[in-house]
C-alpha cells in the first residue's frame, strides 16, 4: 500500500456520496442559448468526463449492480444474464470466517501501523526542522526515499533483513548469541514484521506533510514559548501539536484509508500466510476476484470496505476536529 | 493495486464483455487451410519466448501461413485470458495451464478437439485427461510436468546412504539419516503451506493411492487414503525433518547447493537451473523415482494447445497444432525448451530415449495422475492447501483437516 493511492479510493468514496459534486444542473436557470463562452468551458472538460465516466463512474456503478449477482467465469461471456441474488452475497460475506479474520486483520493493521507512523513521522519533522542544520537533505532524503521506491524493491530488502536464517536481523542477533524470531513464518510476529514495514515505506509522507506544516509556524510563537520558559518537549506538546492540527489530522485520514486498503505488503511478503494470520480484506477480494473468480462476492467484499472506510473517515474528521475555536 | 484499481479492472473486464454480441459455440465456416491468412497464438512464460523460434520456422515450409506469437506472463495470463474471452478476442490457438482448461471450456469459449486428427493413445493419459472436460478433449496436449525426488548422492554417502529411497518408509530414514550422519539442517525439503501446497503433496496422495476428486467429479479428499498420506506429510515437520516456516518465493536449489537441504520433490525444468546456476554441484545429485507408497504416483502438470470456438482459421490452426504436438514437432521443442514432450511417441529416439534421467521422468509420467479438469480447481485446491498447512503447522489432526476441506469442497463441486 502506498499513501498516493488513497485519496484515489476516497476521491471515489466522495463522489458516491450523495453530497458528492454531482452536477448542479438540476437546478433551474433562466434559458439561455448555449452561448460560446458556455460551450467553451464544456468542450474543455469534456475529456475529463469521458475519461472519469468511462474510468471511475461506470466501474463504480457496475461494481455495485454486480454485487448483487452471482457474477462468475460463466457469465464473462455473457455478463447481462448473470443471476441476481439480491443481497446474498453480504449476508454469506458476514458468515464467512476467512473475511471475520481478513476484517480482523486489517484492523489490527489500522490500529497499530497508524499512530506508528503518524508519531515517527511527525518525530521526524521535528528533528529535521530544529534539531538537524546539516545533512537536512540527506536525512530528508533518506526518510523520503521508501515512499518512492517500487515495492518490489522493497520486498527484496526486508526479505533480506527478516529471513530467519541469514538475513540481517537473524545474523545481529547471533552475534550477540541471540536468536532472532522467524517474522514472516510464525503467525505472531508476521502481521508486526509487515505492519514494521508499512510504517517505514509511509512515514516519509507524514514527514513531508508536517515540515510544510512546522514552517508555516510563526517564529514568534516559539520565542514566546522559549521565553515563558518552556521545555523542548512542553514547546512540542502545547505549541506544535496544536497549531499543526489540521496537517496532523489529514495525515491521519490519508493513512488510515490507505492502509484499510492494505494489499501489497501481505501480497509480496507472505500471500496472507502464515494460516491466513496477514490476510487483508483487500488481498482477499482480489483473490475472490481474480484467483477464484467471485465477482459478484468480490465486489460485495468492495462495497463493505468502502462503507467502513467512509465510516471511519466521517468519524475521524468529526473528532479530531478542532473544538476549540 | 488498490480497491479503486481493483474495481476498475473487474469492471472493465464487465465493460467490455458489454459491448459484444453474444456469440458461443462454432464460429462460420472460416477460412480454408491453404489460403492467405495470419494466425494468432498465444503462450506463456518461457515456451511463449520460445515459440516463435518455431513459428518463423513453420513459415518458411507454409508460404501462405503468418504466425503471430504473443509471449504472456503466467501471472497476468489467467486475467488477460478471462478478458479475451468476455471480448471475444481470444487468440487462434491458446495455451492452456492445466488448471485453467475445465473453467474456459466451462465457458464454451473452446474449440473440441478434432479426434480424427489427434489420436489419444500418442498421448501420455495424464496428459490427455488434462486436455478433457466433461468427457470431450479441448485441448491437444503439448508438454507435461512431473515431480521427481532429486538427492544429494555425496551426502548420501556420508549417511550412509547406498541407494536412493525406494518406499515412502525409507524416505523417512533417509531424511533421518541425512540430519543425524550428514550435519545437513533439514531432511527433506516439502512446502508447509500458502498458495500451491497441494503440488508438494499430490506425490504422497497419489502414492497412497489418494485423489482430491474422485473420476465422477467428487471430492474424495478425507478418504483414509489422503489421510494416511497427510500423516505422512505432516510427520515430517513433527520430527523437525522439514522446515515449518513458509518462505515466499523460497528457493529450493540454494539450500540444495549448501547442503542445508539434502532432498526435495522438483520438476524437470530444475535440472537445467541447478546445472546452470550451481556447476560445481554436478556429480554430487541425481534424480529418482518417487518413494512408493501403495505404488510410486507422481502429478502430471503441464499444458495443452486449444483452438478458439470464435476463430476463423480453425482449419489452419489445426494443422499448426498438428505439427507442435506430433512426435517429430515434440523432439524439436524438447531440444528447444527442455520441456517434456506429452506425445509418447517423441521418446522413442535420440537422448529422450537413452539418458537415464530421462528414463526416470518417462517411468514417473507414464504413471502421473493429473487432476480432473474442473472450472473451480483453483479455489478447491486451495481448500486442500488450507488443510495441509493446518497439520504441518500442528493445529489439527490430517482427519479432521481433511474432513473440513471435504465438507467445503462438496460445497463447490455441486
Amino acid at each position: 500500500m502506498s499513501l498516493t493511492t488513497g485519496p484515489a479510493a476516497s476521491a471515489a468514496a466522495v463522489d458516491k456520496s450523495p453530497r458528492g459534486g454531482g452536477s448542479s444542473g438540476s437546478a433551474r436557470r433562466p434559458r439561455r442559448s448555449l452561448s460560446r463562452h458556455n460551450l467553451t468551458g464544456w468542450l474543455f472538460s469534456t475529456p475529463f468526463l469521458v475519461l472519469f465516466g468511462v474510468f471511475m463512474l461506470f466501474p463504480i456503478v457496475a461494481t455495485l449492480l454486480m454485487s448483487f449477482t452471482d457474477f462468475g467465469a460463466r457469465d464473462v461471456t455473457r455478463p447481462l444474464e448473470a443471476d441476481f441474488v439480491g443481497l446474498d452475497n453480504y449476508t454469506r460475506l458476514f458468515q464467512d470466517d476467512k473475511f471475520l479474520t481478513s476484517l480482523f486483520n486489517t484492523a489490527y493493521f489500522v490500529v497499530v501501523g497508524v499512530p506508528a507512523t503518524i508519531v515517527l513521522g511527525l518525530l521526524a519533522a521535528v528533528l529535521l526542522n530544529n534539531g538537524i542544520d546539516r545533512a537536512r537533505t540527506v536525512f530528508r532524503i533518506g526518510f523520503y526515499a521508501p515512499v518512492v521506491t517500487t515495492i518490489v524493491a522493497v520486498a527484496v530488502v526486508w526479505r533480506f533483513v527478516l529471513d530467519p536464517s541469514d538475513g540481517l536481523i537473524a545474523s545481529l542477533a547471533s552475534e550477540v548469541g541471540l536468536t532472532a524470531p522467524d517474522f514472516l513464518g510464525s503467525e505472531t510476529w508476521a502481521m508486526p514484521s509487515l505492519i514494521a514495514m508499512a510504517v517505514w515505506r509511509n512515514l516519509g509522507t507524514v514527514m513531508v506533510l508536517c515540515i510544510a506544516g512546522l514552517q508555516a509556524i510563526p517564529a514568534e510563537v516559539r520565542e514566546a514559548a522559549r521565553l515563558d520558559g518552556a521545555s523542548g518537549w512542553q514547546e512540542l506538546r502545547r505549541v506544535t501539536v496544536p497549531l499543526l492540527r489540521p496537517t496532523l489530522l489529514y495525515a491521519t485520514v490519508i493513512t488510515t484509508i490507505g492502509y484499510l486498503n492494505v494489499f501489497e505488503e501481505p501480497f509480496v511478503m507472505t500471500q496472507g500466510g502464515p494460516s491466513d494470520a496477514t490476510l487483508t480484506v483487500s488481498l482477499d477480494m482480489y483473490r475472490e476476484g481474480f484467483n477464484f473468480f467471485h465477482m459478484g462476492y468480490a465486489s460485495a467484499m468492495a462495497y463493505v470496505l468502502f462503507v467502513v472506510i467512509m465510516g471511519i473517515t466521517v468519524l475521524q474528521l468529526r473528532l479530531l476536529k478542532d473544538n476549540t475555536r | 493495486m488498490n480497491r479503486a484499481a481493483a474495481i476498475g479492472s473487474l469492471a472493465l473486464t464487465l465493460a467490455s464483455a458489454l459491448t459484444l454480441t453474444a456469440c458461443g459455440g462454432s464460429g462460420g465456416a472460416g477460412v480454408a487451410a491453404d489460403a492467405k491468412q495470419t494466425l494468432t497464438v498465444w503462450a506463456m512464460g518461457t515456451e511463449g519466448e520460445k515459440l516463435g523460434d518455431v513459428a518463423k520456422a513453420y513459415q518458411k515450409s507454409h508460404a501462405n501461413i503468418t504466425v503471430k506469437v504473443t509471449p504472456i506472463g503466467w501471472d497476468v495470463a489467467h486475467q488477460k485470458l478471462v478478458a479475451a474471452a468476455a471480448a471475444g478476442k481470444l487468440p487462434d490457438v491458446v495455451q492452456m495451464g492445466g488448471s485453467y482448461l475445465g473453467e474456459f471450456a466451462d465457458m464454451g469459449v473452446l474449440e473440441p478437439v478434432d479426434t480424427k486428427t489427434f489420436a489419444e493413445g500418442d498421448f501420455f493419459p495424464a496428459a490427455w485427461q488434462q486436455g478433457t472436460y466433461d468427457g470431450k478433449a479441448y485441448g491437444v496436449p503439448w508438454y507435461v510436468d512431473t515431480r521427481v525426488l532429486f538427492y544429494r548422492t555425496d551426502l548420501a554417502k556420508k549417511a550412509g546412504i547406498d541407494k536412493a529411497p525406494a518406499t515412502m518408509a525409507e524416505l523417512q530414514r533417509d531424511a533421518e539419516a541425512y540430519r543425524t550422519k550428514a550435519g545437513t539442517k533439514w531432511g527433506l525439503s516439502i512446502q508447509p503451506g500458502g498458495l500451491d501446497t497441494v503440488q508438494s503433496f499430490y506425490p504422497f496422495l497419489y502414492s497412497a493411492g489418494g485423489a482430491i476428486l474422485d473420476q465422477d467429479g467428487k471430492a474424495a479428499v478425507n478418504s483414509a487414503a489422503a489421510v494416511k498420506a497427510l500423516e505422512n506429510y505432516g510427520s515430517y515437520f513433527k520430527k523437525n525433518l522439514s522446515e515449518k516456516s513458509v518462505r515466499p518465493g523460497y528457493d529450493v536449489t540454494k539450500d540444495f547447493n549448501t547442503g542445508a537441504v539434502p532432498m526435495f520433490f522438483g520438476g524437470p525444468w530444475l535440472t537445467s537451473l541447478l546445472d546452470d546456476n550451481y556447476p560445481g554441484l554436478k556429480g554430487k545429485w541425481a534424480v529418482a523415482p518417487v518413494p512408493a507408497d501403495q505404488a510410486s504416483v507422481s502429478m502430471a502438470g503441464g499444458s495443452s494447445l486449444a483452438i478458439s470456438a470464435d476463430s476463423d482459421h480453425k482449419a489452419a490452426a489445426k494443422e499448426f497444432v498438428a505439427s507442435l504436438t506430433d512426435a517429430k514437432g515434440q523432439s524439436d521443442w524438447f531440444e528447444r525448451t527442455n520441456d517434456l514432450p506429452a506425445n509418447t511417441g517423441a521418446w522413442k529416439s535420440g537422448t529422450l530415449a537413452t539418458d537415464p534421467a530421462m528414463k526416470i521422468w518417462r517411468t514417473q509420467m507414464d504413471t502421473a495422475k493429473s487432476t480432473p479438469a474442473q472450472p473451480k480447481l483453483t479455489e478447491i485446491t486451495s481448500k486442500v492447501d488450507t488443510a495441509i498447512e493446518s497439520v504441518t503447522q500442528g493445529k489439527s489432526t490430517a482427519k479432521a483437516a481433511l474432513d473440513k476441506a471435504q465438507s467445503e469442497i462438496d460445497g463447490l463441486v455441486q
